[in-house]
């Protein structure tokens, strides 16, 4: 669960990024942040995987205090998350398979089950053949799987995504939605920042926006694609 | 922790960047062997001159008419006198002995009597710095008639080995501050250009000594490298550089080190050398990006 009651975040050259936030999202929740750009939404991410730290307030994501944390727990905060940004974030050098060994390598996992884990979800984001290439060898949509992958890989409690749609084509867009979607179907919270306004329209969901460092809505919508649906796709 | 996966990801990395590797390896090689070999003139220099200086001995006349009883007595009050490293005695005969030669038939008219010499002692004083005063207090010993004046070379002497001594110091230091500048520049563009991949560590829950380990591995391994590759040259060069010398000045082969000597120390000194730089330059510039997050790596 996350949990922020009147966080604040200021930057050091003064711009006030987030004016007293309050939320809870619970686990399995699927949440849309939206807003334009400079709205805060990505400060918020950054708060969440402790890039940054609040000014002031409380923020707690799962039994880990965000504003008390040392330093040296950060990492284990981090592997109960899977993160998946706009630009990928893929290591050129390696190919398909050890960009999403390497999340779990990380963690010290026994290789045995490295291989046997990676293979199942690279079936999952539809990768299965492709182990062997580099980044630059596949497509931006499966650049952007690879990275789902990886951030699957650990079995993490939440997703959380910036912009994942945003480098990639409409149709592979889609795609991506729909597999964030089956993953939370399997009861892993998913936390989406776009401003895609279609995708959001299309999936539904928990819709928080975020505009001016302010929480301006949150609102439930039909969430079309969700549980049965998904499966049916 | 995988300590051998985190060891053998250092090697990896070698060969994955190897450019890199090898812009460093020929910076970290290139700055070693000029320190190394500004270290090796000064050491030889140092021990041509100290060389030269321990065949350096002043020779005290004695009166003519001092006897060789007294003549040998006045030899324990040489003993006294501090800057005296060491003194022999030279009798009047042993002198005249080495004009034999030259003398041919007047020779042995020259003996007892005859003999034109006055007993003497070989001195060798301990600091040639205090030449002057040492022949000053020689000189006030009842029975000393002089003594052979070469303060001239004894001050040259010590001004040249203050000199190199010096001068040597000064640049082998300064070149170890410009090859650790270099070196360290070359280790931050070699981090930036991975800045990244450390970025993408840390955000999939690495832990910096995750991040730290192979980094360091391959830094030290590149020293490694560096140092053999380093001290190799050196010998190399050094063994042809020292025979052309030596043909010139011929002592210089009887004064100097020969690569033998010298073979061992240099490998091990600039191996030690290389990895040291590795550990420290390597240490230092991933923790500057290990206390950065995120954007702020990458410089977003």
């Amino acid at each position: 669960m996350i949990y922020l009651e009147n966080i604040s975040k200021v930057y050091s050259n003064g711009t006030q990024a987030l004016k007293n936030i309050s939320l809870n999202i619970d686990d399995g929740e699927f949440v849309f942040i939206v807003g334009p750009s400079g709205a805060g939404k990505s400060t918020f991410l950054k708060l969440l995987i402790r890039e940054e730290k609040a000014s002031s307030g409380k923020i707690k994501v799962g039994s880990y205090d965000l504003m008390k944390i040392r330093r040296g727990k950060i990492p284990y905060l981090r592997r109960k998350m899977g993160i998946v940004f706009q630009d990928f974030r893929l290591i050129a050098k390696m190919n398909v398979y050890d960009n999403v060994a390497f999340a779990m390598r990380v963690t010290g996992s026994p290789e045995r089950i490295i291989k046997k884990r990676v293979k199942e979800v690279l079936r999952l984001v539809g990768l299965e053949g492709k182990e062997k290439r580099k980044p630059n060898e596949i497509s931006g949509g499966e650049q952007q799987r690879v990275s789902l992958a990886r951030a699957l890989v650990n079995q993490p409690d939440m997703i959380i995504a910036d912009e994942p749609t945003g480098n990639i084509d409409p149709e592979l867009s889609f795609d991506i939605m729909k597999l964030l979607v089956e993953i939370n179907n399997t009861g892993t919270t998913v936390i989406i920042v776009t401003h895609e306004h279609d995708l959001v329209k299309e999936f539904g969901g928990r819709i928080i926006t975020i505009d001016d460092g302010e929480i301006k809505s949150d609102q439930k919508y039909p969430a079309r694609y969700h549980k049965t649906e998904a499966n049916k796709t | 922790m995988k300590i051998f996966y985190l060891i053998k990801e250092g090697f990896k990395n070698i060969w994955t960047n190897r450019m890199m590797s090898l812009a460093s390896v020929v910076v970290l090689v290139s700055c070693l062997i000029i320190t190394g070999a500004a270290s090796l003139i000064s050491l030889n220099v140092t021990t041509l001159i100290s060389k030269i200086s321990d065949d350096d001995q002043i020779t005290v006349y004695l009166d003519y008419d001092l006897n060789d009883l007294k003549s040998i007595k006045l030899g324990s009050q040489l003993s006294k006198i501090s800057n005296i490293e060491s003194y022999s005695f030279y009798s009047r005969d042993d002198a005249i002995k080495q004009y034999e030669e030259i003398l041919g038939n007047i020779y042995e008219s020259m003996q007892d009597d005859g003999n034109p010499f006055g007993n003497a002692y070989k001195v060798k004083l301990a600091d040639l710095s205090e030449y002057q005063s040492t022949v000053e207090e020689i000189k006030k010993i009842e029975g000393v008639s002089s003594v052979s004046d070469r303060s001239d070379i004894a001050g040259k002497l010590t001004k040249l080995n203050y000199f190199v001594t010096i001068v040597g110091s000064w640049v082998v230091l300064i070149l170890a501050i410009v090859t650790l500048f270099i070196i360290s520049n070359t280790i931050k563009m070699t981090m930036y250009s991975r800045r990244y991949e450390i970025s993408i560590m840390k955000s999939v829950g690495a832990t910096n000594a995750f991040i730290r380990v192979p980094f360091i591995i391959e830094a030290m391994v590149i020293g490694l490298v560096s140092g053999l590759a380093a001290a190799g040259v050196i010998c190399g060069v050094y063994m042809p550089v020292r025979t052309a010398a030596a043909s010139i000045i011929g002592f210089i082969a009887e004064s100097t080190f020969t690569v033998d000597q010298l073979m061992l120390p240099i490998f091990a000194v600039m191996s030690a050398v290389g990895v040291l730089i590795g550990l420290i330059g390597g240490s230092i510039s991933i923790a500057r990006y290990l206390n950065k997050e995120g954007g702020e790596i990458i410089g977003w």
